[in-house]
């Protein structure tokens, strides 16, 4: 009995140890998607695979999602001509399942566990600066059913952790909308500038979202809502701080200045982490959102720090990093609890997007 | 053990309970609408075992998605309320979302019926009909609602035994006299009364402009009628047709004969063409030789790039008289390569400038030699745009200025002319600036097509005319100071246009024939049928597409150069001969003098090519060919895996084989 014990604990220590963690990141500038693994100490590019379809022209992969099953992992292509395209890939195989076009510059995207629809936001970045929408599709069948209308440059688009809201922020028009993930309607929008902070011109939007348009100072390019309170994070990129949003009253509760240029903003499945790119200054900043004094910035290995994935234990967050010109990107890996970088591995061209997968043995 | 197969048999009345399946029903189902009607569907959730219950979260849509295609039918989200705008079949989806994020759908096809068929048009496509020959027919078919109904299969009848109709509605005359055609469909009735006429044929005499010719030639042929009183009659409508043998006994004879009595052919040998009325035939022979205008080509020199792969290229001579080439590079590091090329059997890298990009796709330089531009795709900062660079020293040169504005999106092609930038944004548009002072660039105008959905692939500008590959748009013929349309850099003015169906119009080359003095606009496609894979070979498709532009206002395609296996991207054309990049087909030359009609490469119309693929490549021995350029009697080509290089067309050599023995 004793010996059956002491082989059950060996298989239980043994299988915590081995434990694998999965990821899928994409780089822009190469059209590839690298498929990742960390066994807790090394990450390592498992795969690299060509998306897109033209081989002479960058389709610039930007977002990447992986749905609540697994089963399937998602990607925008940001250009086309000129409409970009979201195709469905199968996590088994990697190879890529159907396709649907979307609006221009689609980037940022997940996938409601209560309605099962993926929402992607068309980010429109080079644009003119007039209302551009999010994609709602139905990754079942790959229709886009329909393109609600937001603000400017919108970027970011999460998913309440009830599934009901998806929200994204407009970065040129510095608002924060969220959308009935149900009534595929935006239920409410709330502007994030500080008292007279807009750049010019009045900021107003009619019932049919015409706009007179001026650019944010705060230039919002990312919101996460909290995993269990009603609070959501925004990246203030042009601020350089993140805006805390109590969702109840729609106000901005708090505004926390960071470093420079923070653009994706995480919060680990616990509630108990805030992760940031700090995209200017090429690190990672993580706040313990119990006692905000507790935070660390860390370098990360290249410049351009871009997209996070937390690992769905909270254990470790995973950092895409861009690069300059040739360099490769990098995916950093960042050891929460002790908010120390942990392992780093070169990726393709323009790092961006990042998905975690799943945890297996 | 009865304990036991009691447990199963709950075990497996709880499973079948939990794996009852729910459908939904609605009163979609077999729903017929009429256009412009709209309805609300009721529905709700059945489970298997009959029981029903609302759906809370219930999502409607059209399976056509949202983009313009899918506006035959408007489903409102959330009520699921439709209006038809288009008749025909029309799927729309309705998802139901229960709690915990289980959802089930169902596809109800909706019918919204045309409307009642008002009136069929039916009209001659000739002047006159004669007995003995089939009968040009068009039709239309318009409901009540002005939508013109397609692929109708009518019935179609003749009043009397004048006509006669097979089973696919192929219509010959047959007798003289008058006739009434009648096609039906759905209840309605077209008719169409046609006056048969007596042949008035008695013979044809058939003449041509050549009795033998090369392959490729297009030969024109003139038929003539004549009456029992051997007058002349006017206005027959001939049909020519050919058949013909081959000299290869292994091959087929094939060619293209039009109803304006041009023909051409693509294989040599012994053909016979006809040109007749009803019953009333000529025929007269041909000999057909081969084109015979095969000549080595040799390659001379390469500046190998191997560490990345290159992008396109310009030749030119530098302002101290010798020559030079810029390269770009492609999904790297943002390098530009400078080389002299002034022996090109000795191509030498001279200089490189980096800048913040990961692939500068496009470069040109100005026509004096003195300023070079770049265009930037993947910029760390996303801002993209141009660079400006001064070439006069192509061994140091200095970049003078970047220029980023409206240009964020990416620049993928530009062009240099007459002090002038033109950039392409974002694949979108393209916008023109001012480079007088290079230091300050000035944007002074703009061009898209205004459309939803514009796409723009190239521009390329010569004679003060911009023309712009639009993707599916086709050609767009811009004055931007030709003066053709009053237009300038400042006041782009578009004054001609061509499209076709594959929608893959990726470049634009203008060419005036030497030979004939037609001018065309030779149109290239850019396609990879199975996607990519960039560290291996991949497959191309796609063709020119000559279109003869003589008349502006009706631009006629008339010909294609297709290479079997192999897709087309960049190219150039001088002394009517065609130098293209055909991408794994490495680089062709290929004659395009005299007129042109039909399927080029079958003509043998090819004088030779190089596969620059090198074992020292990006990808060893993989040709992938981007562009050509002749440039002072070689030919120099850029190719995604090896660099740049040159080839040299050698003299024809003297035939000494006779298989021309009969021709001048």
């Amino acid at each position: 009995m004793r010996l059956l014990l002491f082989f059950t604990a060996f298989l239980i220590s043994n299988s915590a140890f081995s434990q694998n963690y999965y990821l899928y990141v994409a780089a822009e500038s190469d059209d590839m998607v690298s498929l990742l693994r960390f066994d807790g100490s090394e990450l390592i590019e498992e795969e690299r695979f060509e998306v897109g379809v033209m081989p002479t022209e960058i389709e610039g992969p930007h977002g990447i999602t992986v749905d609540p099953n697994g089963k399937y992992w998602y990607l925008s292509l940001a250009h086309g001509s000129p409409y970009g395209t979201l195709t469905k890939y199968s996590t088994e195989t990697n190879k890529p399942i159907s396709s649907t076009k979307l609006g221009l510059f689609p980037a940022t995207m997940q996938i409601s566990e209560a309605t099962g629809l993926l929402y992607c936001v068309n980010f429109n970045l080079h644009g003119e600066m007039k209302p551009s929408t999010v994609s709602v599709v139905d990754p079942e069948i790959m229709v886009e059913i329909k393109q609600i209308t937001t603000g400017a440059m919108p970027h970011g688009s999460r998913i309440s952790s009830d599934g009901l809201y998806q929200y994204s922020v407009a970065m040129m028009s510095g608002e924060l909308f969220e959308i009935d993930a149900i009534s595929l309607k935006v239920k409410r929008k709330l502007n994030l500038e500080k008292m007279n902070m807009m750049s010019s011109g009045n900021h107003q939007m009619n019932g049919n979202h015409s706009m007179k348009m001026s650019h944010s100072m705060v230039q919002p390019t990312w919101v996460i809502p909290h995993p269990s309170k009603k609070i959501a994070y925004v990246a203030g990129n042009g601020s350089n701080e993140i805006i805390e949003v109590n969702l109840d009253d729609w106000v901005i509760s708090k505004r926390i200045n960071v470093g420079k240029g923070p653009y994706n903003v995480e919060i680990s499945p616990n509630g108990k982490y805030l992760v940031a790119t700090l995209k200017g200054e090429g690190s990672t900043g993580i706040w313990d959102l119990e006692d905000l004094t507790k935070n660390k910035v860390l370098k990360n290995t290249t410049m351009v720090s871009h997209g996070i994935a937390i690992s769905s234990d909270s254990k470790y967050a995973f950092i895409s990093v861009e690069g300059i010109g040739g360099e490769p990107g990098k995916v950093d890996v960042i050891d929460l609890k002790n908010m120390y970088l942990k392992s780093s591995v070169d990726v393709g061209k323009q790092a961006g997007g990042i998905a975690f997968w799943k945890i297996s043995d | 053990m009865k304990n036991y197969i009691l447990q199963i048999l709950f075990l497996t009345i709880s499973l079948t309970g939990f794996s009852q399946t729910k459908t939904i029903e609605s009163d979609l189902m077999d729903l017929k609408m009429n256009v412009g009607d709209t309805f609300t569907p009721s529905s709700y959730v059945m489970s298997s075992d009959g029981s029903t219950t609302s759906c809370d979260n219930m999502i409607y849509y059209n399976k056509q998605g949202v983009f313009s295609t899918a506006k035959s039918i408007q489903v409102d989200n959330e009520s699921g309320k439709i209006i038809a705008n288009q008749p025909g079949l029309h799927e729309v989806v309705a998802v139901c979302i229960t709690e915990g994020g289980k959802r089930f759908s169902r596809t109800f096809v909706v019918d919204v019926q045309f409307p009642a068929v008002k009136e069929i048009k039916i009209s001659l496509d000739s002047d006159k009909v004669y007995e003995g020959t089939y009968i040009p027919i068009s039709y239309e078919v318009i409901d009540e609602m002005g939508f013109v109904r397609e692929n109708v299969n009518f019935s179609i009848k003749s009043s009397n035994s004048n006509l006669v109709v097979d089973d696919v509605n192929n219509i010959k005359a047959v007798k003289s006299g008058n006739v009434t055609l009648n096609a039906t469909y759905e209840g309605i009735t077209g008719t169409l009364n046609l006056d048969v006429l007596k042949n008035p044929v008695e013979y044809i005499e058939l003449s041509s402009n050549a009795d033998q010719a090369r392959t490729g030639d297009v030969i024109q042929l003139k038929a003539e009628a004549y009456n029992k009183k051997g007058q002349v009659l006017s206005n027959i409508p001939f049909e020519f047709s050919f058949k013909g043998k081959s000299f290869d006994k292994s091959n087929t004879a094939s060619g293209l004969i039009m109803n304006d009595g041009r023909f051409v052919a693509d294989v040599s040998g012994n053909y016979l063409v006809t040109a007749s009325l009803g019953n009333v035939s000529v025929s007269k022979a041909l000999n057909i030789y081969e084109r015979n205008v095969k000549r080595d080509v040799v390659k001379v020199g390469t500046g190998l790039v191997n560490d990345k792969h290159t992008s396109d290229f310009w030749v030119f001579e530098g302002v101290d008289g010798r020559d030079y080439a810029v390269t770009g590079t492609w999904g790297a590091d943002g390098t530009s390569y400078f080389w002299d090329v002034t022996d090109p059997s000795n191509i030498l890298k001279i200089d490189s400038v980096q800048v913040d990009a990961r692939t500068v796709n496009d470069v040109k330089v100005s026509e004096d030699g003195k300023i070079a531009i770049i265009s930037r795709e993947g910029a760390s900062n996303r801002k993209n745009g141009i660079i400006i660079i001064d070439v006069t020293n192509p061994r140091d040169v200095k970049i003078i200025s970047e220029y980023t504005k409206n240009l964020t999106g990416g620049v993928h092609n530009l062009f240099i002319y007459q002090d002038h930038v033109y950039a392409l944004s974002a694949g979108q548009k393209y916008y023109i600036l001012n480079i007088e002072d290079p230091v300050n660039p000035i944007e002074v105008g703009m061009f898209e097509l205004g459309k939803e959905g514009q796409a723009i692939h190239d521009v390329w500008i010569e004679d003060g005319i911009a023309y712009s590959s639009n993707w599916r748009d086709g050609v767009y013929m811009v004055d931007v100071g030709n003066g053709i349309a009053g237009g300038s850099p400042s006041n782009p003015v578009a004054f001609g246009n061509y499209n076709y169906a594959s929608g893959a119009h990726h470049a634009t080359y203008p060419f005036k024939s030497k030979s004939t003095g037609k001018f065309y606009t030779v149109l290239g496609d850019e396609i990879f049928p199975n996607g990519i894979d960039v560290n291996a070979p991949n497959e191309t498709a796609g063709f020119l597409h000559f279109v003869d532009f003589t008349d502006v206002d009706n631009p006629v395609e008339i010909a294609r150069y297709e290479l079997p296996g192999h897709g087309s991207h960049n190219y150039w054309i001088e002394d009517d001969i065609l130098y293209v990049a055909m991408y794994s087909g490495g680089v062709r030359v290929v004659d395009i003098s005299g007129d042109l009609m039909g399927d080029l490469y079958k003509q043998g119309r090819e004088i030779g090519y190089i596969l620059p693929g090198d074992k020292d490549g990006y990808i060893p021995f993989a040709t992938m060919s981007w562009g050509a350029q002749l440039y002072k009697g070689h030919v120099f080509y850029s190719d995604w895996n090896s660099g740049i290089g040159a080839a040299k067309v050698m003299p024809v050599k003297p035939d000494n084989s006779k298989v021309n023995q009969y021709l001048n």
